[in-house]
């Protein structure tokens, strides 16, 4: 089994960041992704983009160039292509690469698997022509596709940038239906000194919408009642704003309402997690530097919290000085020293965050999704039976798996655990931390029983040696 | 408690399934009970049920610091047999195995009781003559088993391949009323009948501490405080040696980590239960389609209920070869239970030093199939001092040396 220093999950931002950082102050790192290139979903592609891809997809993108370059410049064993389906104690991690599996062992591990999108479960977000605004960035990115007669629908900042990009590609989409109101704006206004320190970030987010606003892009807000109609795929999206009732028919629905971090792996291996209620997510317990309550377990970008790429970035840099530090390859003043401009530039870009995420909070439809709408796609359950196997006595998540089987498809739980714990702890009264996450089992994705059979065979190099 | 039936079914049909009632009642717990049952798992229920149901002791608490049917009640591979090599054992699995042909009419509650047989495979000469041996026995306990030829096996297994290299199959112990059940609904369907009996289960409750005076239990302590007891009856498994020490004895029991996995679901293709002894591994097919495989305990000691990733190579290395076609089947998921391993392989259901503590323990890797005989005899045990069923499993067979060797039977597959 190959040995490493540091072991690093994901190769966005965080992940890149902390394996160059690492690498220079002399520990082994391998870093595995699932992707063929670094770059993460924020950067995915980055390495290869055309110019007029960069163009459309804007300046902020090609900023991943920095990190691809050093990457490939430095001696991290980049280990691409792998999924990551196990981790234990020790540390060892399982993955799958080029359909063999193997594993590689290591003294410290950084997770640096990013954010998800919240799932966004309305009527009708099932039929075929619905995904989500990221997965409509993941086609623009890695192939040049962009959905045509498309609504996008949800909130946040990433619904301007993917709108904007569409323009920018030639395609843009039919409407935004966002769903944060004018209260939510107000209400974030108290946040506004944070924002204004952020001000970088606001100006981008104003320059989207007038780019949009250009290109003549309808926009309604405090939109409620969405729903999707369609026989075999979606044909329109209905939804309620400004005290009328309106249908747009589309090819295409795009739905967000921004991103919660992937907490598989840390949950797998039994991290401890806190609800956030400014997020509306579990989160994580962290120190300053990212460190675990496991010794040598570190989490970095946003699977520590949403913050975005270029806090993302710096925490994976402060981790690595940390790991550096606990590897005996770096003194602490050294430490403190470079992790002080670093801190400082942390919490400028955090000052914006309070505004943002209280001015496009998730939809509340979907937080409280109607008793038909189903919730955990792959199992085919709905909102109501969670809702009556609370009613029955059911005091968690885990115990609704058995009720419904909720949660024990081939996501594992990954789309539909918050929803389940949000209608739980509406139903029953108890907190969501009193309610609790699903337990996460290993394969965190699923692996072949061949693959599983190989994997002593094989030994544990990457088929590549790369 | 309002019967389940099919006329119940029609009828909440026709009203969106609104009014089922819950099939539990959460109560707070009362200051004392005749009896306390540490342990809402199968055993736990199924031992609270038959104090009640055979002996009319009602008064009575079971208390689970998760919630009930949680632990390795909810993590077995839900198989059901009893051909064991043993008297002592063939008696109380055996008892088992009847219960749970009728428990669905006695609970009033589907647990799927599925009698689709269970085939051991033999795969070394070795175990050819074991298994022959263990027929000859079960004749002559009553238990109805037989050993089958490859040929046979083939017939009943068509997806089997007998010829592989490593491990041929030679022959089969075949019990055609062995099978599987739906596990949750086990503990759920005890659980009704407890409630409505008027029992208490007490759940997201820790015991913290065993309560004693001149030498005799008189009640736990507890997360939500002391609850009081003259009689405790301990079925924790893998913790057992948790609660013993609280209780002040100790016990000849090792924890370790047994291990399980289940495949995306596939159209059926398997309708028995095959176990495979010699390579540590068991399949057999859910009611949803998914491949439940089995596989053998960890080498060391631990609480983690995660297993380690070695053993579960090993089982689906060998099972990809006795099962070709399932090789490029996805594993959606894998966990582990937390098991009590006795040095013979066999349970403990006893008395202690400690006057009013009862314990029952030790079902190793097996325990699910023994639910329903291990609390009909732990409840004649708790209630009366003495069970026949129970007799032979006493603690102080470790002491004496009358062990009763299931080592063969129960090793590690179950």
């Amino acid at each position: 089994m190959a040995e490493f220093d540091l072991a690093i999950i994901g190769a966005g931002p965080a992940g890149m960041a902390a394996a160059v950082t690492a690498d220079k102050a002399g520990l082994r790192v391998a870093l595995l992704d699932e992707q063929p290139r670094p770059g993460g979903q924020i950067y995915r592609n980055v390495s290869q983009a055309s110019a007029d891809r960069v163009r459309v997809l804007g300046a902020d993108y090609a900023l991943g160039r920095g990190l691809t370059t050093a990457l490939a410049e430095s001696g991290v064993q980049h280990i691409h292509g792998a999924v990551v389906w196990a981790i234990e104690d020790g540390f060892r991690l399982s993955y799958t690469a080029n359909g063999t599996a193997a594993q590689v062992s290591a003294r410290r591990v950084l997770i640096a698997t990013g954010a998800l999108e919240r799932p966004l479960p309305i009527p009708g977000w099932t039929l075929p022509g619905v995904m989500t605004a990221g997965a409509a960035q993941i086609l623009l990115k890695g192939s040049g596709i962009v959905p045509r007669q498309a609504v996008l629908a949800g909130s946040g900042p990433l619904i301007y940038l993917v709108a904007a990009q569409m323009v920018r590609a030639g395609v843009p989409p039919l409407a935004l239906v966002e769903t944060q109101s004018t209260r939510d704006m107000i209400g974030a206004l108290r946040h506004m000194p944070g924002a204004l320190r952020g001000w970088r970030g606001l100006a981008k987010g104003l320059g989207l919408i007038r780019e949009l606003r250009r290109a003549g892009v309808k926009r309604f807000t405090g939109a409620d009642r969405l729903k999707v109609e369609g026989m075999d795929r979606a044909e329109a999206l209905c939804f309620r704003a400004g005290g009328e009732d309106h249908r747009i028919a589309c090819e295409t629905v795009l739905l967000h309402h921004g991103v919660v971090p992937n907490t598989q792996v840390a949950r797998s291996i039994g991290v401890s997690h806190r609800w956030s209620s400014a997020q509306q997510t579990f989160t994580p317990v962290l120190d300053a530097w990212g460190g675990t309550d496991r010794p040598g377990l570190f989490i970095a970008g946003d699977g520590a919290g949403i913050s975005g790429a270029m806090v993302a970035e710096i925490a994976g840099r402060l981790a690595a000085l940390k790991l550096a530090e606990e590897a005996g390859h770096l003194g602490i003043s050294e430490r403190d020293r470079r992790a002080a401009p670093l801190l400082r530039a942390r919490a400028r870009e955090l000052a914006i965050r309070p505004f943002l995420d209280a001015a496009y909070p998730p939809y509340p439809g979907a937080l409280r999704p109607d008793d038909d709408t189903l919730i955990c796609r792959c199992e085919e359950v709905t909102a109501g039976e969670i809702r009556q196997t609370a009613t029955l006595g059911c005091l968690g998540p885990n115990q609704a798996k058995s009720f419904t089987r909720a949660g024990m498809g081939p996501c594992q739980g990954r789309y539909c655990g918050l929803t389940v714990t949000a209608i739980l702890s509406q139903t029953t009264g108890q907190s969501p931390d009193e309610t609790g996450y699903y337990r996460i089992r290993p394969p965190l994705k699923p692996v072949t029983l061949a693959e599983l059979a190989a994997m002593a065979e094989t030994g544990a190099t990457n088929p590549e040696g790369e | 408690m309002r019967r389940y039936s099919a006329f119940a079914i029609a009828r909440e049909a026709a009203r969106y399934h609104q009014g089922w009632e819950r099939a539990w009642a959460s109560p707070e717990p009362k200051k004392s009970y005749d009896a306390i049952i540490v342990g809402a798992g199968g055993h736990g229920l199924a031992t609270a049920f038959y104090l009640g149901k055979n002996f009319g002791i009602t008064n009575v608490a079971v208390i689970e610091k998760g919630w009930l049917g949680g632990g390795n009640t909810g993590r077995n591979t839900t198989i059901i047999r009893s051909n064991y090599l043993q008297d002592a054992s063939a008696a109380i699995y055996e008892k088992a195995r009847g219960l749970y042909e009728t428990m669905s009419q006695d609970l009033n509650y589907n647990v799927m009781f599925s009698p689709r047989g269970v085939i051991m495979l033999a795969q070394t000469h070795h175990e050819v003559r074991g298994y022959q041996r263990t027929a000859h026995a079960n004749a002559l306990q009553g238990v109805k088993t037989e050993f089958i030829s490859p040929a046979r096996v083939k017939e009943i297994v068509p997806i089997i391949n007998l010829d592989g290299p490593r491990y041929p199959v030679l022959g089969g112990l075949w019990q055609a009323r062995g099978g599987t059940a739906r596990h949750d609904a086990v503990a759920w369907g005890y659980a009704r009948a407890c409630s409505d009996m008027g029992m208490d289960i007490i759940q997201k409750t820790e015991v913290t501490g065993v309560r004693k005076e001149n030498g005799a239990v008189v009640g736990v302590e507890t997360s939500r405080g002391f609850i009081g007891t003259k009689k405790l009856g301990i079925v924790v498994a893998g913790h057992s040696g948790v609660l013993a020490d609280m209780a002040g004895f100790r016990l000849p029991i090792e924890s370790v980590a047994l291990q399980a996995l289940v495949s995306e679901p596939i159209k059926p293709c398997m309708d028995c239960v095959v176990m495979a002894n010699t390579v540590h591994g068991y399949m057999s097919q859910s009611d949803k389609g998914e491949m439940v495989i089995g596989g053998g305990a960890d080498g060391y000691n631990n609480y983690t209920q995660r297993g380690s990733f070695h053993h579960i190579e090993e089982t689906v290395r060998a099972l990809v070869e006795t099962f070709p076609m399932i090789s490029r089947l996805k594993q959606l998921r894998q966990w582990g239970g937390i098991v009590d391993m006795t040095g013979d392989r066999s349970p403990i259901l006893s008395k202690t030093p400690v006057e009013g503590v009862f314990i029952n323990c030790g079902w190793g890797t097996g325990g699910f199939k023994a639910i329903p005989g291990s609390g009909w005899g732990f409840a004649e045990l708790m209630a009366r001092g003495y069970s026949p069923l129970t007799a032979e499993f006493g603690l102080n067979r470790f002491k004496e040396g009358r062990f009763i060797d299931e080592s063969v039977a129960a090793g590690v597959a179950h």
